[in-house]
């Protein structure tokens, strides 16, 4: 039994997205197609099939990696009727460790467009899932899956990978977090109906802010605009008077020269008693004269000061991405040490958790007349139980790790244990799962 | 008087110091981060509590509050900043301070240890009173308000420069306190401090008249503490009419600053008067 994980599959940086649309699945079509996998091609002898917008992956386990690998690319190519020739060139495949490396490093977002987004991990989550119940999970796939959801958690806790503003609305919502405490207490005033501006007042009506007014050219567009994210139209003749009362201001009105000037500026600021502003200029030409960023309290930021925090955070990103990097590559040595066979711990650890839980039920099974005894016989029944669990376990364990002349492959101990272990042992492993959660939650 | 609890306090208060400084000026991961601030309390607080051994000494001896000279006063004001300090840290989530107090805290007491033998003021007895104690902690709470008003003033201007000149914080600030809950938090600072000078020099009066028979005596610490308070008021007052929040109230909170600790260094150490223990 020599079994290794392999990778076939394309991304956003080996093809273009009218390719992988073609490839793509749909979520509640994944089981089905896995079933139909297994079934196509028996090399393959367990399976999971990762579909998003940025990659279509199958990730398995087979003895023999090269002919499991073409007969999936030959599935995929049948069962989504594209022809092989207009995806192949676009196809990576790896193999035993680096196909591993691969795994660990899509779920720790090194592999995505952006770099550090969170959605993949949920992603490669639900793919396990939908593996699960085609019943194309077996122990190695369930080991690498659980690997590579911990050295997400890990990447997420000791980088800083998923910080920082890698869009230009999202800086503009961070930058309105670092000059106002609260958001549900300010006003949002949206100037132009731009796509940008409006994605931003949508950001920041979900971080909060209760008062949002909209003008516009044409009032049927910030009317239409302010039903749709809740927000109270002014037309663009009138809404000069409402400036005092706003703390972020949006601009993206087409006009050739600056709709605001620091001359009429100065009165708003005044009656503001000089409550900081934040003005978002996301126009161009730009809305806002530059001299109103000199204003006391007032903060401008152009569409290129917003490309420039996004900029920053980006590279930001790479520099943590080496750290993560690092950490792969120590989970991808605990991970081979135990697909090489030389790791039996995490199976010792399940066995004795699994022996322990069935003397639990039936401890259990048995309190009725057990809580008629005095306190001294149950310590006896709680002797008696624990050393007949100890014996059985101490057996198992010693002959385990018994090597003769061979070293014994854990991947088969741990088959072996699974097999006769059961329903208990599978349990084992989704309650130490949840124990790592509750240490990631933290 | 020596006791065996001041050393250990200036060396916790140092630490404590060094840690929030270098967490300040590296860009560590977050998680490096919050467990370096804590370590940076931890210190801060063991610093209080040798301290406040320290201090619980002198009382004893002294019979009351120690504040018998300047050192004395001294190392009382740094107690009760580091204390304020610990509360703003811990319960504002503002570690950012802890660079500026944590150093103060240290370079105070450090220098107040260097004088402490210095003469002390012999009370006579008509001024053991209960208001001794009153007055004299109004007074330092007050001006550990100032202290801590003019740290967060501080990283106020540091963080409003870099936001005006564009160069925003990077991701390992993003839990960095935003400019509105700097300049809030230093408003109440404001506030507080100036309603416990307020209590102080009303405290003063109150005792100087059971004493000596008049509320005021134009003596030098009287003069400057009033010359304090109108400052004070006028720059809580600018606030509340023509709106000088945010940058300017940050500058200004430093600057009558600065007045505070001339005054508190030169008047009691210069023209001591009655405060420095001539009570003619």
């Amino acid at each position: 039994m020599d079994q290794t994980l392999f990778i076939v599959g394309i991304n956003h940086r080996t093809a273009a997205v009218a390719v992988r649309e073609r490839l793509a699945f749909a979520d509640d079509e994944i089981t089905a197609a896995l079933r139909r996998l297994r079934k196509a091609s028996p090399a393959v002898a367990e399976a999971a099939l990762i579909s998003t917008c940025n990659r279509v992956e199958v990730v398995g386990v087979a003895n023999d990696a090269a002919s499991a690998a073409r007969e999936t690319l030959a599935f995929l190519a049948f069962d989504r009727n594209v022809e092989e020739g207009a995806f192949v060139e676009a196809v990576y495949s790896f193999e035993g460790r680096d196909a591993a490396r691969h795994m660990f490093r899509v779920g720790a977002s090194l592999d995505s467009m952006v770099v550090g987004e969170p959605q993949i991990l949920g992603q490669l989550k639900s793919a396990y899932a939908q593996a699960g119940e085609a019943g194309t999970v077996g122990l190695v796939l369930h080991r690498a899956f659980h690997k590579a959801f911990s050295v997400a958690k890990r990447v997420r806790k000791g980088t800083l990978i998923g910080h920082g503003s890698v869009s230009v609305s999202s800086a503009a919502v961070s930058l309105a977090g670092q000059i106002f405490d609260r958001l549900s207490d300010k006003t949002v005033m949206l100037m132009g109906a731009g796509k940008m501006a409006e994605l931003t007042a949508r950001q920041l009506k979900a971080l909060g802010i209760e008062s949002l007014l909209i003008t516009s050219r044409t009032f049927d567009r910030a009317v239409a605009l302010a039903r749709e994210l809740g927000g109270t139209a002014v037309p663009y003749d009138s809404y000069k008077p409402y400036l005092k009362m706003v703390d972020v201001l949006i601009g993206s009105v087409a006009s050739t020269k600056p709709v605001l000037g620091p001359e009429e500026f100065e009165s708003v600021v005044r009656e503001r008693r000089y409550r900081p502003m934040f003005l978002i200029d996301m126009g161009v030409p730009r809305n806002f004269d530059e001299r109103l960023n000199a204003m006391r309290n007032v903060y401008l930021y152009d569409i290129d000061d917003l490309g420039a925090v996004v900029q920053r955070s980006i590279g930001d990103r790479e520099q943590e991405a080496k750290k993560a990097e690092q950490i792969v590559e120590l989970e991808l040595e605990s991970f081979l040490k135990w697909m090489a066979g030389l790791d039996l711990i995490p199976t010792i650890k399940d066995i004795r958790y699994s022996i322990e839980r069935l003397r639990d039920v039936e401890l259990g099974r048995h309190r009725g007349w057990l809580a008629g005894l005095d306190a001294s016989e149950r310590e006896r029944v709680e002797l008696l139980t624990r050393g007949l669990t100890n014996k059985l376990l101490h057996r198992i364990l010693s002959g385990l790790k018994q090597r003769d002349d061979k070293v014994l492959d854990g991947a088969f101990a741990a088959e072996v244990a699974r097999r006769l272990l059961g329903a208990e042992f599978d349990a084992a492993d989704e309650d130490e799962d949840d124990a790592d959660d509750e240490i990631a939650d933290d | 008087m020596e006791t065996l609890w001041l050393m250990p306090a200036i060396v916790c208060y140092a630490i404590s110091a060094a840690i929030f400084i270098f967490e300040r000026t590296s860009s560590e991961s977050t998680s490096g981060q919050t467990r370096a601030t804590g370590y940076a309390v931890a210190m801060l607080g063991g610093g209080a509590i040798f301290h406040a051994l320290d201090l619980t000494a002198r009382g004893l001896q002294a019979g009351n509050i120690p504040v018998t000279n300047f050192a004395q006063a001294l190392s009382f004001l740094a107690w009760l900043t580091a204390l304020a300090g610990l509360l703003m840290i811990v319960r504002l989530r503002m570690a950012v301070i802890g660079a500026f107090v944590a150093p103060a805290v240290t370079i105070a007491l450090g220098a107040a240890s260097l004088t402490m033998k210095a003469r002390r003021i012999v009370l006579p007895a008509t001024l053991h009173s209960v208001w001794l104690p009153i007055h004299v902690t109004l007074a330092i709470l007050g001006y550990a308000m100032f202290v801590l008003a003019a740290s967060v003033s501080i990283v106020y201007l540091a963080y409003e420069s870099r936001l005006k000149s564009k160069r925003a914080l990077g991701p390992a600030n993003e839990a960095a306190p935003s400019l509105e809950k700097l300049d809030r938090i230093n408003y109440r600072l404001l506030g507080w401090g100036f309603i416990m000078l307020s209590f102080a020099i009303v405290s003063g009066a109150i005792w100087a008249d059971a004493t000596w028979g008049h509320f005021w005596s134009w003596e030098p610490k009287e003069s400057w503490s009033l010359v304090i308070w109108i400052l004070y008021a006028s720059l809580l007052e600018s606030r509340l009419t023509v709106g000088w929040r945010g940058r300017r109230a940050a500058a200004l909170t430093i600057v009558l600053f600065t007045v505070l600790v001339g005054s508190f260094v030169g008047v009691n150490l210069i023209f001591p008067g009655k405060h420095g223990g001539s009570f003619g």
